[in-house]
């Protein structure tokens, strides 16, 4: 199997590798992993309180070439779209700009699932945030 | 060539597609007739039927073994060089599903993968059919395995990349090597606690199928939990498997 040229920029030049500060409330953290091939992802975002955009977004990636670039193009697309916006991003998009032939599938699964994981950790945030803030309020 | 000593095909009765041999009519066994000793054209079983086996875990693997020989024997293509092109032509698609269900019969996980597969659950698709389902209902989904689980696994994967990068530049760092050497240690006791937590699932699964055969009924929900279960312990194995493997490169380069 010969990797698409789109696939090999990304892991030739991933985008936005490394990471941010986990306990920041403005970031968002998902760590998922594909149980078919033992292939782990971490994907964060930092969101703007005010509009719900994603103003950065970071992965870190152990697995094979098609699990980088699924991730590393999650990155990129994340990046400027509002919380919501980001959450319409589905697999098979990823699969298509990829161009990932069926065995490959699964990593495009992940980097949805990394997306979906990082804003429901960013939202479980926002929520348990808003008693604290009144607190402090008061 | 009119008895055979093939100690599980005679013990099993004949499943119910065999038909009559096609060359002396008498009732044959999936393979080769048992009275005229002929090859015998395939038919669509699966593994554990090839071997005349239940659907069961725990295997008898020196008769196994045994019968695999005595099978290769009968149904090498060489064997029956002389027979008819038809004969010959079966001899090679039966000795073809012979090793095949051999080489996935003998190995405690492929055994299992098959079972499972054979009970319709599709170990691929897990993770896509979760993320379909989370789509959906707008809810996260729920990983496959346990969180810390993938946190430790990311972890590992940090260390070891460090470690690659210090070999790359010449470095040594022996901190870190004699670290991971003992992550090493406790990944291989977990190898082996989940094989053993394997066999105690497989026992199980076996005396479900055991009271099935003696007539008691068993519902949909108890299979699925013992199938679940071996499931859970499959993708777990996955991980801790891909572990070892780059743990040991790591440390060899």
């Amino acid at each position: 199997m010969s990797y698409s040229d789109k696939v090999i920029d990304h892991y030739n030049n991933p985008r936005n590798v490394g990471s941010m500060d986990k306990s920041s409330a403005d970031v968002g953290t998902g760590l998922v992993g594909a149980p078919e091939c033992g292939d782990v992802m971490k994907l964060q975002i930092k969101v703007n309180r005010e509009t719900n955009v994603i103003e950065e977004a970071r992965f870190k990636t152990f697995g094979c070439g098609s699990a980088i670039a699924s991730s590393s193009l999650a990155t990129e697309w994340v990046k400027g779209k509002t919380v919501e916006e980001a959450l319409t991003i589905k697999n098979m998009d990823i699969v298509k700009e990829l161009s990932l032939p069926p065995v490959k599938i699964h990593c495009s699964v992940l980097a949805e699932d990394a997306i979906r994981a990082a804003i429901g950790d960013w939202k479980k945030k926002q929520e348990s945030a808003k008693p604290v803030a009144s607190a402090v309020a008061q | 060539m009119t008895n055979s000593s093939l100690t599980t095909i005679t013990a099993k009765p004949v499943p119910e597609e065999t038909q009559s041999c096609w060359s002396c009519g008498t009732m044959r066994a999936v393979h080769f007739c048992q009275a005229c000793g002929k090859v015998q054209p395939p038919s669509p079983v699966d593994y554990f039927t090839f071997f005349g086996l239940p659907r069961k875990l725990n295997l008898d693997l020196a008769a196994l073994e045994k019968d695999f020989y005595e099978l290769s024997r009968k149904l090498h293509p060489d064997l029956n060089a002389r027979a008819g092109s038809r004969e010959q032509e079966w001899s090679l698609q039966q000795s073809s599903l012979l090793n095949d269900a051999h080489r996935t019969l003998k190995d405690p996980i492929k055994r299992t993968q098959y079972l499972l597969q054979l009970e319709g659950v599709e170990l691929e698709e897990q993770s896509k059919t979760a993320t379909e389902q989370a789509r959906s209902t707008g809810q996260i989904k729920k990983q496959i395995v346990p969180p810390d689980l993938l946190e430790e696994v990311f972890e590992l994967n940090m260390q070891l990349e460090e470690l690659r990068m210090h070999k790359k530049m010449g470095e040594d760092d022996p901190a870190l090597i004699e670290e991971i050497g003992r992550q090493k240690l406790a990944l291989d006791g977990k190898q082996e606690s989940l094989l053993r937590e394997l066999e105690y699932d497989w026992k199980m699964w076996d005396g479900m199928i055991q009271r099935e055969h003696n007539g008691q009924p068993v519902s949909e929900e108890e299979r699925k939990q013992e199938r679940d279960k071996m499931v859970d312990l499959l993708n777990r194995r996955n991980y801790i498997r891909n572990l070892v493997r780059d743990v040991d490169e790591a440390l060899e380069n």
